[in-house]
């Protein structure tokens, strides 16, 4: 499962909070949806179509709540699933995930690269280690599945190559 | 205090550090094989990290994988529960270099009592009462069989890298000795990676009698009384007792005062349990655990102190919970470890509960990680769960244990429950006459147990 940030700011309705609003209220319009409803260590936050936005309150979160950190967490299609995916190349370690080789530089891949076995896509580090990770497959990468920065688990899907 | 503790361990024992951590408040990360993606307190933990394959070598001992899971979630402290790295010291000062705490004592003390030859050296210096047996290593220059006559057949042959009941080989007379100890010393190499071995005397019929310790680490210790683990099988304890039922109050405060003292002189810190044989009177000590252990909630239940809440809190610079004189020991407390083997053939029987239901009541505690539907993976130990059952006299604490393995239910995987039925009803348990090998041949000279 992804990790969740430990998330004390919770309380306050921050610019993220917005952005995040209006990310699910253009998902309402561009959907067939009337009402979006996520939760995430100590937010709940529904929109629904033709009422104004309502930003409940931090509720303490009784049981597990794992939702992976990006707002996708709204949309039916499931990550997790992804991993099974025959594309799919999932993390060999634990670590944070980045996308090109130092800040500032080109990423190794994008949507659509060509892409080789053996050919690096990404780095994880740990512990101040960079570890190239090199790809399982030939093919076009057809998704991104983790963003620039974020910590990933063992077996995490990556990308998707096909 | 910590703010996130990362549960280095799986199974029933990452539940209980988990519990601890909510009782003060601390938030947790569990790590997991993929193997244990579905597991209790992955669920019930703040945040989770997937470390690894299911082997645990990849993953539950791999310790770049928890470094790196300590990293991404922020971790400032690691519990290492019991087994896998928990009395691997190197972990220890790896944590210590990172940063992080490490939830237990001194990488010293891991060290030193890891040894087993060091250890006994080390109690016999404290003034804690020892086997008799070779002064350290019996190498292939000394002379075996004087040192062995020495101390009297029969002698037992012990991995000095061993413990946990590994590594042990009995020679009866002086015709096994040399048998006894190439197979012991080619077993500890295999084993540990160190072939030494050192002599002891065996004795005959002694009882496993354990006392509980705590530390803060600045030289003040207190003893939590003994337990009584002499029911085994294959040196793996079966059946725990608190307080041991041959056992006087001034034996007891005799033997807990010698182990405070010494834990008080190495300014040991967190838990520990000092393990002895018990016969005619006499302790000796076998070795010391650096660890929490299995079976301590029997030690929970007749002190009513939470000792994983008390290892977390003095690992945090915290005080023990009480002085020596407040420590009572209130009623009687058994555990049964609770395995899915075929109660007859001890065989492994991984797989799905399908039905589970665990027994309640006054003074009924399981601590399981199992559930109605969970499957119990092949990959490690097979303990499905500790009913642990207190009562205000080991009468009704029997009493009550028959009740309630007679009402817990564990279906779809074979479950040793059966065994302890029938141990429950057996004349010499009821008597609490009996001894560390009563158990195995109690097995041997049955046909079958008649408890269902």
């Amino acid at each position: 499962m992804a990790r969740q940030p430990d998330d004390k700011a919770a309380a306050k309705f921050s610019s993220e909070d917005s952005a995040l609003v209006r990310e699910l209220a253009l998902l309402l319009d561009e959907t067939s949806l009337t009402e979006i409803e996520i939760e995430r260590a100590g937010l709940r936050l529904r929109v629904a179509r033709n009422i104004s936005v309502a930003a409940t309150m931090p509720v303490p979160v009784a049981h597990a709540a794992h939702l992976p950190v990006a707002a996708a967490a709204a949309v039916p299609a499931a990550a997790a699933d992804l991993s099974k995916h025959p594309g799919a190349l999932t993390s060999p370690m634990v670590g944070t995930a980045y996308w090109a080789p130092e800040p500032g530089a080109k990423p190794f891949i994008e949507v659509g690269s060509k892409v080789s076995v053996g050919q690096t896509l990404l780095i994880i580090e740990a512990m101040k280690t960079m570890n190239q990770i090199p790809s399982t497959r030939a093919g076009t990468v057809s998704q991104i599945l983790v963003e620039d920065g974020q910590p990933v688990e063992f077996g995490e899907p990556l990308v998707i190559i096909e | 205090m910590f703010d996130k503790i990362l549960i280095a361990n799986r199974g029933e024992i990452a539940l209980r550090i988990l519990r601890a951590c909510k009782e003060l408040g601390i938030a947790t990360v569990a790590v997991h094989s993929t193997a244990d993606a579905d597991a209790m307190h992955v669920r019930l933990s703040d945040e989770s990290v997937c470390i690894g394959p299911p082997p645990s070598k990849d993953s539950y001992l791999n310790v770049p994988a928890l470094l790196a899971a300590c990293e991404i979630t922020g971790a400032d402290a690691v519990h290492p529960g019991y087994g896998f790295l928990s009395e691997n010291a190197r972990f220890a000062e790896i944590l210590g270099e990172h940063n992080l705490h490490f939830i237990g004592p001194k990488a010293e003390h891991i060290r030193l009592m890891g040894d087993k030859i060091e250890a006994k050296k080390t109690a016999r210096k404290l003034g804690i009462p020892v086997v008799p047996g070779s002064d350290g290593a019996v190498g292939p220059s000394d002379d075996a069989m004087a040192i062995a006559r020495k101390i009297g057949f029969p002698v037992l042959v012990k991995a000095a890298a061993g413990g946990g009941g590994r590594g042990m080989k009995v020679a009866q007379s002086e015709a096994d000795l040399q048998m006894a100890l190439s197979t012991a010393a080619n077993e500890a190499k295999s084993a540990f990676g160190d072939a030494s071995v050192y002599l002891e005397k065996y004795l005959q019929k002694p009882r496993h009698i354990e006392i509980q310790i705590l530390g803060d680490g600045r030289g003040g210790a207190i003893h939590l009384g003994e337990r009584d683990c002499s029911l085994q099988r294959r040196h793996q304890k079966v059946w725990e007792e608190g307080p041991s039922p041959v056992l006087s109050a001034a034996a007891r405060a005799k033997i807990g005062e010698t182990c405070a003292k010494a834990m008080r002189e190495m300014k040991y810190l967190g838990v520990g349990t000092i393990e002895f044989l018990f016969e005619d009177g006499e302790f000796y000590f076998i070795e010391m655990n650096t660890r929490i252990q299995v079976e301590h909630p029997v030690t929970e239940s007749i002190t009513d102190i939470d000792l994983v809440l008390e290892q977390i809190r003095i690992a945090a610079g915290g005080e023990l919970p009480a002085k020596q004189s407040e420590i009572q020991i209130i009623g009687h407390a058994i555990e049964c470890r609770i395995n899915a083997e075929n109660p007859q053939t001890f065989r492994p029987s991984p797989g799905r509960i399908t039905q589970y239901h665990p027994p309640g009541g006054l003074g009924v505690r399981i601590d399981s990680a199992v559930y109605q539907g969970y499957t119990i993976p092949p990959y490690y130990d097979s303990l499905v769960g500790k009913l642990i059952v207190h009562g205000k006299t080991r009468s009704e604490c029997l009493m009550r244990l028959r009740r309630a393995l007679d009402e817990m239910v564990v279906e779809g995987i074979e479950t040793t429950l059966p065994l302890f039925r029938d141990l429950v009803r057996q004349p010499a348990i009821i008597d609490g006459d009996y001894h560390i090998h009563w158990l195995e041949q109690y097995l041997a000279g049955q046909a079958e147990p008649s408890g269902k």
